[in-house]
């Protein structure tokens, strides 16, 4: 009994003593903030950036909460409901910010108090708005780009030129091929990648004008032109891997990095993944090929998500002291440099060459469209449109029934598409 | 009636320590959910009491209908199946452990191994050994000269493989409750029934199956109920969409999805995901308490 | 002949099975010393070399000691008391005629087809209520609840099987209720009992769902909590991660395997009453 008690005395003053050390034990302190995000491979980036924070800001210590990708919606979602949660925490962005800050669980923000959104293009504060009001609630952190990955080394290695054009791109998949190579490492086994390489190669067959006729309810999926460009994608069934039905994403990654494929067709999100599997990969990250020699080559580009501010958060003001600090230049330029991503804060230095490339190629963009437009009611464009691809690829539906089923299926929602 | 009103608190303190954490922590939120199917929502946001608008869409309109019928179709072949895989080969492995052969209770931790481990290293293992490339399944087959399918990239083969893998996991539960079955079936009956020259597999079929009555129906049920739930091998191995192309889309994905989107690319949608909800629940229950009554009179006939 | 040729077929059959059952395992095991690019390629191969890497990696990112007792006293708890309360209640409705029983059998069997992450919400809001948020004791209550279901369920099954005889004439002898079902009953109920035990023991062991919604301190969070670290969204380091899932399946491997025994105990007791 003495002794627990002893223990505990000396416990109590040992924490008094030294301040930091009470961060570590995770009991919220007066000056502590904690912040809640579904990156867990990002722990040691933001451990820094948040170091930075405090050094700016003494007496604020930011506890950093990872939860695994798959379940952080929902642990978001419940903690939120029940009055609870971090004091900041990432938001996605478009539809998926939509759902959680309409049921008005984050803080508005606005250029009064966090003056920083002047520093971010239009568009990136439009992916973390509201539609119906165009109200501001998050901090927007990346922009993705999604493109073909490939391996300069291979290519060099079997004598293969980096394809432009459609033509030349299945010539060069056909080259890799004959070397022993397997041309592109994507499977078609883990759905929401079959969104991205759908997203990756259609954009310069479709066009900024399809995207508009769509919007404008002048066009749906069933339109020739998507299914056409849609039917692009089974040329290149022959140059996965063998039995690529069955590769999910993380055997996709690993014949890749592994330098057994010579292309990943993928999102700038993966460049410090495939870094840290490999630090000596050497990449290159190029558009898809285009339609016809000269014709425009769009990669597809979206809003990641962004910081946002728990509108019960108890801590208000300090949590918005550090939504303001991740919209500073210098904020962005070490997010880009720690974290292998592309900052939209304006301005930002991308020393990294492999992301200046990306940021190159951003200048003949089109936004993703499923994300950034048909994420917002349930079922999503997303989830229809990669079910319908996963099984295209795999022969057992045609690009006509595939655009007929996303068009149906987003219809329920989608006034523009009900007028048909 | 001193006896009766004891015996009337006696059994209720039996009862009531197990009501009252049911009630507090299932039934009591459940209800609250399971209102949700009545409303419609805007992401998090509760709307306006739409009736039974959630349920017709689920059951009448496209694209929910479809995935409802083909949901339900895949966990009925699922639920025969590990009737006759899991229970059945669990029948004859928990005979084979009763025969107290050399190595028997090295056997009987053996079979049990796989039923420690969680869903998340079972999905990942055999996902490795389904893999075409690397998977040691189809290059076990390639040394025969077969060329193994995709496994779990066909749709032929998805929801097999899948089932597959559920008896390698759950094989040793079975296994054990056979098993204490048996054990209890008395010594003498057995011996009985040998001195009268009846071979294994008449035992089995004659003597043994109607004794063991009542671990098959704890087995009938939790196969029963297991899978029309079935949720986390197939999230594991085959995502929320059931790959390939809702080949292995069961209820528990289906129902999980719609409530609660998949990673970044759905949204939660607690109104049909509750109507979904409510609707498993009215057919796993009736169909269990029917299945139920059935069995318990078979018990006590057999 | 034949009496020699079945016993054959039999220890053919527990061979078989055995190599089914354990080839899987030593993959698992080999994982753990395993790169990423190593568990991909070549998944079936002896490791490169014997890296303890990966176990050192989990030892330094999660509190592995700490989360493995808390772990350890959250399984535990949940199960004595699912024990309890199960068996109390399955007794009650396997020994007894009353008005409501199959109601309330059927009321217990519901709670196995619902899903409870649906309820997830309302649940939070229940335990906020209760001031059970972040704490260890709302874990193990909402196991319990989860685990009551199955546990109910077999045990009812099993009692309701038990022949009368004992149970009677010890009442004609003056035995009190408690006494019969203390000292007659519950003995031969043992395989019964280690069977509901391990069935809930092992998801309440491996979950993490719950506290992750739950638990945010860390010194109360558990052992497969921890482990999510290396979940990641774009790259599992699964070596790791194998490391970790291997060196927590330890713990509940060994208890089966003690309770194994205990498993035949119970059973010869039964046969030879």
């Amino acid at each position: 009994m003495f002794m627990a008690s002893f223990h505990r005395l000396a416990r109590k003053a040992a924490l008094a003593a030294c301040f930091s050390v009470v961060a570590g034990t995770g009991v919220a302190q007066a000056g502590d903030i904690t912040f809640w995000t579904w990156r867990q491979e990002d722990r040691a980036a933001y451990t820094e950036l948040f170091r930075d924070f405090t050094r700016a800001n003494p007496g604020i210590n930011v506890k950093f909460e990872a939860f695994p990708a798959e379940t952080y919606n929902t642990i978001l979602s419940t903690a939120l409901a029940g009055g609870r949660g971090a004091d900041v925490v990432q938001a996605r962005a478009y539809g998926g910010l939509e759902q959680v800050a309409k049921a008005g669980y984050l803080v508005p923000l606005d250029i009064k108090t966090v003056p920083e959104l002047g520093n971010l293009p239009v568009e990136a504060l439009a992916a973390e708005s509201l539609r119906a009001d165009r109200q501001v609630y998050a901090m927007p952190y990346a922009s993705q780009t999604l493109g073909v990955f490939i391996n300069k080394a291979v290519f060099s290695a079997a004598g293969v030129s980096v394809p432009e054009t459609w033509e030349q791109f299945l010539a060069a998949c056909k080259a890799l091929k004959d070397k022993g190579y397997i041309p592109i490492a994507n499977g078609t086994a883990t759905a929401w990648m079959d969104e991205v390489f759908t997203g990756i190669f259609t954009n310069p067959f479709l066009g900024p004008e399809f995207v508009a006729d769509i919007q404008a309810g002048r066009a749906t999926f069933e339109d020739k032109r998507y299914t056409t460009a849609l039917s692009r994608l089974l040329e290149l069934r022959d140059y996965f891997p063998p039995g690529y039905t069955g590769i999910d994403y993380a055997t996709g990654q690993q014949l890749f990095v592994t330098g057994r494929a010579a292309m990943f067709a993928g999102g700038s999100f993966e460049i410090s993944n495939f870094r840290k599997q490999n630090p000596k990969l050497d990449m290159g990250f190029i558009a898809p090929p285009a339609p016809t020699a000269g014709a425009a080559r769009y990669v597809a580009k979206f809003f990641d998500g962004g910081y946002a501010v728990n509108a019960k958060s108890p801590n208000q003001a300090d949590a918005i002291k550090l939504v303001r600090f991740t919209g500073t230049k210098e904020y962005g330029d070490r997010f880009a440099a720690l974290l292998g991503n592309i900052s939209p804060i304006k301005g930002v230095v991308l020393a990294d060459p492999l992301l200046a490339e990306v940021a190159k190629l951003n200048e003949v963009s089109m936004p993703y469209i499923m994300a950034v437009y048909f994420r917002f009611d349930s079922p999503t464009g997303s989830e229809l449109l990669s079910n319908g691809v996963q099984k295209m690829l795999g022969g057992s539906a045609t690009p006509e029934q595939v655009g007929a089923e996303v068009t149906q299926g987003i219809a329920r929602n989608y006034p523009p598409f009900q007028k048909k | 009636m001193s006896f009766g009103h004891r015996r009337g608190w006696w059994i209720g303190f039996l009862l009531a320590p197990a009501l009252v954490t049911m009630a507090v922590f299932v039934a009591w939120p459940m209800l609250g959910a399971l209102r949700y199917a009545f409303y419609d929502f805007h992401g998090l946001k509760i709307g306006g009491f739409v009736g039974l608008q959630n349920f017709v869409d689920v059951l009448g309109e496209p694209p929910y209908r479809g995935w409802t019928y083909t949901a339900l179709w895949h966990n009925t072949i699922v639920f025969v199946s590990l009737m006759v895989l899991q229970n059945g080969v669990a029948y004859l492995l928990a005979f084979a452990l009763l025969q107290g052969l050399p190595g028997h209770r090295v056997h009987r931790v053996i079979v049990f191994l796989p039923v420690v481990l969680s869903a998340v290293i079972v999905g990942f293992l055999w996902k490795l050994f389904l893999n075409p490339l690397f998977g040691l399944v189809n290059q076990a087959l390639l040394l025969v000269g077969v060329h193994g399918p995709p496994w779990l990239g066909s749709e032929y083969t998805a929801l097999g493989s899948l089932i597959l893998v559920n008896t390698w996991h759950w094989l040793g539960f079975s296994t054990l409750v056979f098993l204490a079955g048996m054990q209890s079936v008395p010594a003498e009956i057995l011996e009985a029934a040998r001195l009268d020259g009846a071979t294994n597999a008449t035992l089995l079929r004659r003597i043994i199956w109607p004794l063991v009555a009542p671990s098959t129906t704890i087995l009938f049920t939790l196969t029963f109920i297991g899978s029309f739930n079935w949720f986390e091998l197939p999230y594991v191995m085959a995502g929320l969409n059931g790959s390939p192309g809702g080949a292995t889309d069961v209820l528990g994905l289906y129902f999980y999805r719609t409530a609660f989107g998949s990673v970044s690319s759905g949204l939660q949608d607690f109104g049909h995901g509750s109507a979904l909800a409510v609707l498993m629940f009215a057919f796993v229950g009736s169909c269990a308490a029917v299945a139920l009554h059935v069995l318990r009179r078979r018990e006590v006939a057999l | 002949m034949k009496r020699l040729a079945e016993p054959a077929a039999f220890q053919a059959l527990l061979l078989v099975n055995a190599l089914v059952m354990l080839v899987p395992l030593a993959v698992m095991l080999l994982s753990a010393f395993k790169s990423n690019a190593e568990i991909f390629t070549s998944p079936f191969a002896l490791p490169a070399r014997l890296d303890f890497g990966n176990v050192a990696r989990v030892w330094a990112e999660t509190d592995f000691a700490r989360q493995l007792a808390n772990s350890a006293l959250v399984t535990a708890s949940a199960v004595a008391l699912l024990l309890v309360f199960g068996t109390m209640a399955a007794y009650a409705l396997a020994r007894y005629r009353f008005r409501g029983r199959a109601a309330l059998f059927l009321f217990f069997l519901s709670g196995l087809m619902v899903p409870l992450k649906l309820a997830v919400i309302p649940l939070f809001v229940q335990l906020d209520t209760l001031h059970l948020i972040d704490t260890r004791l709302g874990l193990v209550l909402i196991y319990v609840a989860m685990g009551l279901p199955s546990t109910v369920f077999i045990l009812t099954g099993f009692l309701r099987a038990l022949p009368g005889e004992l149970e009677e004439s010890a009442r004609i002898e003056g035995a009190s209720e408690a006494l019969i079902m203390w000292s007659i009953m519950l003995p031969l109920a043992r395989p019964a009992m280690v069977i509901a035990a391990i069935q809930n023991a092992v998801p309440i062991w491996n979950d993490f769902f719950f506290p992750l919604v739950l638990i945010t301190t860390d010194r109360l969070k558990t052992l497969p909590q921890g482990l999510t670290v290396f979940m990641g969204e774009y790259n599992t380091d699964w070596g790791v991660l194998f490391a970790g899932l291997t060196l927590s399946a330890l713990p509940i491997t060994l208890c089966y395997i003690l309770l194994s025994r205990q498993f035949i105990a119970g059973m010869t007791q039964g046969a030879v009453k």
